[in-house]
């Protein structure tokens, strides 16, 4: 058993009582007593008629034991993991105390020294190997100019 | 309440769009009043113009205006009466077409149609429909 709800001022149907109207748009209106139904043919607004919850309800009658809805917004921010840093990651780095991220600088540091160091040693000795190869090079192409010269 | 001259809506698409009933088909009674799920003799008085392709297809059912058709009204303005008590009233008068062997000339329904339909015995109908009340 459904307690149907008038379409017009808000009362309640229960079964066996009023109308049920289709309109030619197929929607359906309830009413629950004929002065319901007249007042809607004759096409009231509801909002006007002082005995029907919708003007009620706009007039804010009856509503003092509702307590207002005002709850006070407030965002709550969530930590995200991200592409290349998840959450533990983040944490993990906020979490370091300043000594510990001086440790990790110098020996970033020292680190990028080092290799830089390596690079360069590594580039002097490929220099002297480089030229070698050339020589040889150079006295083909003698050669070749001293035939074609003749 | 259907009575003879009573127009109706066609809802389905047959072709035709208005009909006025002649006749009302009830089993003991022959005159009288017609009301939802009752068959009707009627006649097209408007129909929808017809194309040549379909007035030459031999399988299109060909409703032209001055036809006279069985029907069967699926709504009534006048109140009709659930067994639950519930009280139902639509905005028109509307029917869908039938041929001499109870069924549908149209094959489909544009509209609501009223539920009592299936409680008479005319569940196909209903299952049509976009929306039975």
């Amino acid at each position: 058993m459904k307690v149907e709800i008038d379409s017009f001022s808000g009362f309640r149907i229960y079964p066996s009582k009023g109308r049920l109207f289709v309109r030619g748009d197929s929607k359906v209106f309830r009413f629950s007593t004929s002065k319901n139904e007249s007042l809607f043919l004759q096409r009231k607004n509801p909002r006007k008629i002082a005995w029907t919850q919708a003007y009620r309800r706009m007039h804010k009658k009856g509503i003092t034991e509702e307590v207002a809805k005002k709850r006070s917004r407030k965002t709550v921010k969530h930590q995200r993991g991200i592409v290349g840093a998840d959450l533990a990651a983040i944490a993990a780095r906020r979490n370091q105390s300043t000594q510990e991220r001086l440790s990790a600088r110098t020996a970033a540091i020292q680190k990028a020294k080092a290799d830089k160091k390596a690079k360069e040693d590594k580039k002097e000795k490929t220099k002297p190997q480089r030229t070698a190869p050339s020589a040889p090079k150079v006295s083909k192409a003698q050669m070749k100019g001293s035939k074609g010269g003749r | 309440m259907i009575g003879l001259k009573s127009t109706l809506n066609v809802i389905d698409n047959s072709g035709a769009l208005l009909i006025e009933c002649v006749n009302v088909l009830k089993q003991k009674v022959n005159n009288g009043w017609g009301g939802v799920g009752d068959e009707i003799v009627c006649v097209v008085k408007r129909a929808r113009p017809l194309s040549a392709a379909v007035a030459n297809s031999a399988t299109a059912v060909k409703v032209r205006k001055g036809d006279v058709r069985r029907a069967l009204i699926v709504r009534t303005k006048k109140i009709v009466r659930r067994p639950d008590g519930r009280l139902i009233r639509f905005d028109d008068n509307a029917a869908v077409l039938l041929n001499n062997k109870k069924e549908m000339l149209g094959t489909r329904i544009g509209g609501i149609v009223s539920a009592d339909l299936r409680m008479k015995g005319w569940g196909k109908v209903v299952s049509l429909a976009p929306k039975a009340v």
